[in-house]
Order: C-alpha cells, then sequence, then structure tokens
C-alpha cells in the first residue's frame, strides 16, 4: 500500500539538472585531462561513467531517494572525500535473512543501497531507479548525437 | 483482551439512552481506514465521512458535546504507531480507540468483506463496556487506550487464513511488496504479460543491467568524443572548466542538432545502438 503522503513514482526525474551536471562535470574532465595526456582510456571512460551516474543521483534530489544517498555516498567514498549527508530517515533492516528469495538478493546487488532496505522499499526505490536509468540513457545518447562530429 | 470500552463511557456521559447499535457503528470501515487516513467514528452518526476526517484532524472537539470522535488510527509499521501515541498524548478530550492490531491489516478487500462482520463483533461488545464503565472514569480508561484491543484480529482474516498477528503482518507486507511491484511491473516494457514474480523480478533485473550496460557504452562512446574530437561545432561552443557560463543554451543547441540529424537522416551506424533514442526535448 502507498501511503498517500508519498505516492510512488510521481517525480519526474530532471532532464535538465541531469545534462547540466553532466556537461559540467564531462568539461570539467576535459580541462583535467587532454585529449593528448597520457591517461588511459579506460580510466576515463570510468571518470565518465561515475561522472554520469554522480550527475543522475544529483539530479534525482540529491538526499532525498535512498539509492541516490548510496550512489552519491559510494562516489565520496571513492574520492575519499568526507561528505556529509543529512541523516533523513533511518532504514529499517528486516532480519530475515534466510528467508529472501534469491531473485531479491540480485535486484539489492543491483540497486545501489539496495542491501539494507525493506523489500517493499526496495521495489519502490527500483522503479525510481529505472526511472532515472532510462533518463540517463536518453540523455547520453542525446549528448553522444550532438557532440559527435560529423 | 480490551474491549472498546473507551467509546462507550462518553456515549453514555453524553446521552445514555439514545443510542442503538446501528447508530454507534454504521460507519463504512473500508474506504477511509484503508488509505491510511484516521477514520473518526461519529456516535450520533450526523457527520458526514469528511467531516469526521476534519475533526480528527482538528481535536479539539469538547467532549461535552454529543458527538465524540472516535480515533481509528490504521497504520502501518512503528511509524504509524508513533504518530498515534504522540496523538494519544496530546489530544486527551478527544476518547480514541487506537486499535493497534488493525494496523496489522492491509487488504481494502478483506476489510470489505469483513466490514459488517466487524460491526456485529464489536457491537456485542458494546453492552459490557457500558455496563463496566461509568459516565465519570474516562481518565482512566483513556490511559487503556494506546493497549491495542486484540480481539480486532479475527474479523479481520479471510476464511481459513491464519490469525494470529505475526501472520497478519506478514500477509499485510506480502501485500504490499506486490503492490510496488506492481508499480515496477508497468514502468518496464513489456513486463505485464509475464505471470509469476520470480520471472517479473529477472526482467527488472535483466532490464536494469541493460541499462546499466548502456551506461558504460554511452559513456565510451562519450569518451571518445569528449577527448578526441576537437572538431566538432559544438565542442568550440563548449565552454571549458568556467561552470558559470554554461547555459541552458549548451543543450538546446545541443537538441537543435539532434533534431537537424534526425531529420537529415544521416547518422553514423554506431549511433543508432541505443533503443528508442528519441529523446523528448523539452527546449
Amino acid at each position: 500500500m502507498a501511503s498517500p503522503d508519498k505516492p510512488i513514482n510521481t517525480d519526474v526525474p530532471e532532464k535538465n539538472a541531469f545534462a547540466l551536471h553532466f556537461l559540467q562535470t564531462l568539461s570539467n574532465l576535459r580541462t583535467q585531462n587532454p585529449f593528448n595526456s597520457p591517461n588511459k582510456t579506460n580510466d576515463r571512460v570510468t571518470k565518465i561513467k561515475k561522472a554520469a551516474y554522480v550527475s543522475m543521483a544529483r539530479a534525482a534530489g540529491g538526499t532525498n531517494r535512498l539509492w541516490s544517498r548510496a550512489l552519491l555516498r559510494r562516489a565520496a567514498k571513492e574520492d575519499n572525500k568526507i561528505v556529509r549527508l543529512r541523516k533523513k530517515r533511518v532504514t529499517w533492516q528486516r532480519r530475515r535473512r534466510n528467508q529472501r528469495a534469491p531473485e531479491v538478493e540480485r535486484l539489492r546487488k543491483l540497486v545501489p543501497g539496495g542491501g539494507g532496505m525493506e523489500t517493499s522499499k526496495l521495489m519502490e526505490e527500483t522503479a525510481h531507479y529505472i526511472k532515472c536509468l532510462c533518463m540517463q540513457v536518453k540523455v547520453m545518447q542525446c549528448l553522444v548525437d550532438g557532440l559527435s562530429p560529423k | 483482551m480490551d474491549p472498546p470500552l473507551v467509546n462507550d463511557s462518553s456515549f453514555s456521559a453524553a446521552n445514555p439512552s439514545s443510542y442503538t447499535l446501528s447508530e454507534i457503528w454504521p460507519f463504512p470501515v473500508n474506504d477511509a481506514v484503508r488509505s491510511g487516513l484516521r477514520l473518526a467514528v461519529n456516535s450520533g452518526g450526523a457527520f458526514s465521512r469528511s467531516e469526521l476526517v476534519e475533526h480528527s484532524g482538528n481535536k479539539d472537539i469538547s467532549p461535552a458535546e454529543e458527538s465524540t470522535v472516535t480515533d481509528l488510527t490504521a497504520g502501518w509499521g512503528g511509524r504509524k504507531t508513533r504518530d498515534l501515541n504522540s496523538e494519544d498524548d496530546s489530544s486527551k478530550m478527544v476518547s480514541s480507540s487506537s486499535s493497534g492490531n488493525e494496523l496489522k491489516e492491509s487488504g481494502g478487500k478483506k476489510r470489505k468483506i469483513c466490514g459488517s462482520e466487524s460491526g456485529n463483533g464489536d457491537g456485542s461488545m458494546r453492552p459490557e463496556g457500558e455496563t463496566s464503565s461509568g459516565g465519570g472514569s474516562k481518565a482512566t480508561e483513556q490511559k487503556n487506550k494506546p493497549e491495542p484491543p486484540k480481539d480486532y484480529i479475527h474479523v479481520r482474516a479471510r476464511r481459513g487464513q491464519a490469525t494470529d498477528r505475526h501472520s497478519l503482518a506478514e500477509r499485510a507486507r506480502r501485500e504490499k511488496i506486490s503492490e510496488k511491484m506492481t508499480a515496477l511491473q508497468d514502468i518496464i516494457p513489456g513486463c505485464n504479460k509475464i505471470i509469476g514474480k520470480a520471472l517479473v523480478l529477472d526482467e527488472i533485473i535483466n532490464y536494469i543491467q541493460s541499462l546499466q550496460r548502456q551506461v558504460e557504452f554511452l559513456s565510451m562512446k562519450l569518451e571518445v568524443v569528449n577527448s578526441g574530437a576537437s572538431t566538432g561545432p559544438t565542442i568550440g561552443g563548449f565552454p571549458s572548466g568556467d561552470l558559470g557560463i554554461l547555459p541552458i543554451d549548451v543543450h538546446r543547441t545541443i537538441y537543435e542538432q539532434q533534431e537537424a540529424n534526425e531529420s537529415r537522416g544521416s547518422h553514423p551506424e554506431w549511433l543508432h545502438m541505443q533503443v528508442d533514442g528519441n529523446f523528448n526535448r523539452t527546449t
């Protein structure tokens, strides 16, 4: 049952916020590593991918969603930065590890921050995460199409 | 086991003789409780349901009024229960019987089914409460409010289902999960026809993995574009490093370019590898 104050999946993912933040990060990457720099390609790909995910998490409202919080926290941990997210809610962790379905466990590994969620919460977060991923893929496709030389 | 004495004391204090069972328990149990709202029950039956909800929100109904509001707070987890306790603390004026065991119940269907049954069951308990409680002992009974009357439970289960509170809680949890799963199924294209929870979850997992793979692939392409290509027309207008002047115009130009590309239809083949790349432009 979706509680009436928080209906499921009504918030549209912010395309413009994502695109803006992603373009900023891309331009930063471009100035930091010029294209003739000896950096490896894989490194740059990883950076761009991470920038895309971080931008998606930021555009999704930053700290409102559990998965975006987890993404930002993971990215900050990779950067060795200390990022303080406001403590918003405490995840109620169920102690039913032995009864969990294997598919749900696989889903838990895919959704960032899904390890500590209750299953219904996991479904809700997954729905929002999928929407944001779709938005991200479309915007990135658009960027590739727009920026590629013809 | 605590029968809902709370209502009866106030009722009998207000007008001891002017109610019948059908007046006490005429409220529709199904709709308002299902939606998580507080269902306020009027003893006189004179208010409509929306008025009742308003009154339960206001919390300053005087008990001398003939209509005493009964609060059946139906919630889900500990959070709602916490709300309930705080409400009980703040609103001593309103006699509210917090039926904590109803929290375990989820389905509106069951509630619809058992609505009449619950009415009968509680109505049969009601005279006991009236005889045991006088009009003046309201304060002592309001202390008993947070204790959930446990006899609500057996009318909430369907026939043949387990009725202890763990089973009810588990059933509520499962219904919640399946509802969220249905909402998830609507998002994923082509997932509506799949029957079976495991298959649906598999489909969801595959979809997420494919999306993540697409992101990886696109970031590879963007790496090529971003690092190598300096000849593109938009790259020249790409403000590098200065974050303040990255305007909407950048993606407007990008969108326009993509529009031009689509109209021209002369993409290289490797740009078409994504699924439905039609991006809804907002500018």
